[in-house]
């Protein structure tokens, strides 16, 4: 069964089409206890089919160890988005609904090597940076104001080596989401403590990237 | 089962800072204008300070726009109005706020963003309304620990928990059989002794298994200390204080207008609505407003929609004229 109607696959073939870099989906998947992992296998590699530029690899969790250890990928499911290099781009959990905007724009991202609406002087900010940053934005796939937050957040990260980029549906993952306290999305958590509500401007994550690094 | 959804459109911001109109609004009403005259060939340019759709995007179903018999997503409806407005030509930059209309000359506006400067010969308000606060204790203190404006964003964090709707009007009954999807229970609490909502949704949700009314109730608190554990409420009959134990708190108390930025500029109400006449023209000339920000108009889409195509037909003619 296609997950992605014509309307829909035009539209994402349109926004894909004009890659410079080639952009690989990592799936990272598991055999029991993943309620979404079959799907997001089909859904990425229909999303991949728009593309030339666009490629999935699928690995298992359990399996491939040392290829999720490479990418930082501790639960699934979960997409390592990486594009001329590994800027550092996941998502995890099924991006469906509004979270298909967040998958694009990753993948655009990544695809360009470049932010797509990174201000000036947070660009001069991050090439400042000389210490990691991990940046997770927790979101549910009926926010309508979530994809704007996590499109920050992979900004952000393609924008800096030193940032990684994690958006999290916290439905699929509530052990994660009660540790994080997650009772609103969007919900930034920069370097596990600074948190920042909602979608906000990237003064205030800037300002939250400085807390949380001195 | 699933549904994928393209918003929030990656776009490049645009290079030219001159337009015959610029409408400072994306919900609704701005759009539309922005379909009819970019047809129009009126160079138009959309300033959205967010993503665009306004109130209508946060909505889960709409029912009762035309056109839509088994009803639509407020975002799927508002990608639609967005698609068509871009499909004519309008420029659409999202995330951009104003912070200033400057009126210059008759048929020269500065329209200062948070970005730019731009220059037009004639503005439309459509900057809509938001939800409005309470302001009572714990309110500020909670957001985003289990206070939520925002049923269909939050609603599903509430899983097989207790939650509070705050107003049982349009808005906190339509998102309410949102939260009922899934949560334990859901407990309404209206300050009026009846619910001012459609009859449809009262019917929906006060038949509901899991919900609980209380009418002429004030709440006074929100409680908890690093997240909601309940409310605080007052009958306002008899004047007993009741407590209700509570994860997620949702309100839903009206809306109040975005013009903290107008003030001084254009003739605002009491409220903060902007005063104008039929043909959408405010006090100021070349400023025109349209949409829930309008004094005495009630926040529909199907209103908005009606404002927003009246003030594109008025600026057709204002701009033939200059």
């Amino acid at each position: 069964m296609a997950f992605l109607n014509d309307e829909t696959r035009g539209q994402v073939a349109e926004m894909l089409s004009d890659l410079p870099d080639q952009v690989r989906l990592l799936v990272f998947t598991k055999p029991a206890g993943c309620q979404y992992c079959d799907v997001i296998t089909e859904l990425l590699t229909e999303v991949a089919e728009t593309s030339a530029q666009v490629s999935t690899e699928v690995y298992d969790l359990t399996v491939d160890t040392e290829k999720a250890a490479e990418y930082r990928i501790d639960k699934a499911p979960a997409i390592a988005l990486v594009g001329a290099q590994d800027y550092g781009l996941r998502f995890f959990g099924l991006p469906s609904n509004y979270e298909f905007s967040t998958l694009l724009h990753g993948i655009q991202v990544a695809g360009h090597g470049a932010a797509a609406h990174l201000d000036a002087q947070s660009k001069e900010y991050l090439a400042t940076l000389d210490k990691e940053v991990f940046y997770q934005v927790f979101v549910t796939t009926s926010c309508p104001h979530c994809p704007p937050a996590a499109a920050m957040a992979y900004d952000m990260a393609v924008t800096s080596d030193l940032v990684n980029a994690e958006v999290v549906e916290a439905q699929e993952f509530p052990r994660l989401s009660s540790q994080n306290n997650v009772m609103g999305v969007p919900l930034n958590v920069i370097n596990r403590s600074e948190r920042v509500e909602g979608h906000a401007p990237s003064s205030q994550l800037v300002a939250a990237i400085k807390r949380s690094l001195r | 089962m699933f549904d994928f959804k393209i918003s929030g459109k990656s776009q490049r911001k645009s290079e030219t800072k001159q337009y015959d109109l610029i409408v400072v609004g994306g919900g609704a009403a701005g759009l539309t204008c922005a379909i009819y005259t970019s047809r129009d060939s009126i160079k138009t340019l959309v300033l959205e300070k967010e993503a665009t759709g306004g109130l209508a995007a946060s909505t889960g179903l709409i029912e009762n726009y035309p056109g839509f018999p088994e009803g639509i997503s407020g975002l799927e409806l508002m990608e639609k109005f967005h698609q068509q407005a871009e499909r004519f030509g309008a420029t659409i930059q999202e995330f951009e706020e104003v912070t200033e209309v400057e009126p210059v000359r008759k048929g020269l506006l500065r329209v200062h963003t948070t970005e730019a400067v731009y220059e037009t010969k004639l503005v439309l308000l459509a900057t809509g309304s938001q939800p409005k606060q309470l302001n009572i204790p714990g309110e500020k203190e909670l957001a985003g620990r289990g206070v939520s404006y925002c049923a269909t964003c939050d609603g599903p964090l509430f899983s097989g928990q207790d939650v509070v709707i705050i107003g049982a009007g349009n808005s906190g009954l339509q998102e309410g059989l949102s939260v009922l999807n899934y949560a334990q229970s859901v407990t309404f609490v209206e300050f009026l002794p009846h619910s001012p909502a459609e009859k449809i949704l009262q019917d929906r949700v006060m038949g509901h298994e899991k919900s609980t009314f209380y009418f002429n109730h004030q709440v006074m608190e929100i409680q908890g200390d690093d997240q909601v554990t309940g409310v605080m409420m007052q009958d306002r009959e008899s004047g007993e204080i009741k407590k209700l134990a509570a994860s997620g708190v949702f309100i839903y108390v009206g809306y109040s207008p975005d013009t903290k930025f107008l003030q001084g500029l254009v003739d605002l109400n009491r409220w903060g609505y902007i005063e104008s006449d039929a043909e959408m023209w405010t006090s100021v000339e070349g400023i025109m407003a349209a949409g829930d920000v309008r004094a005495d108009n009630p926040a529909q889409v199907s209103i908005a929609v009606g404002d927003g195509a009246k003030a594109a037909l008025a600026a057709r003619e204002y701009l033939a004229a200059l």
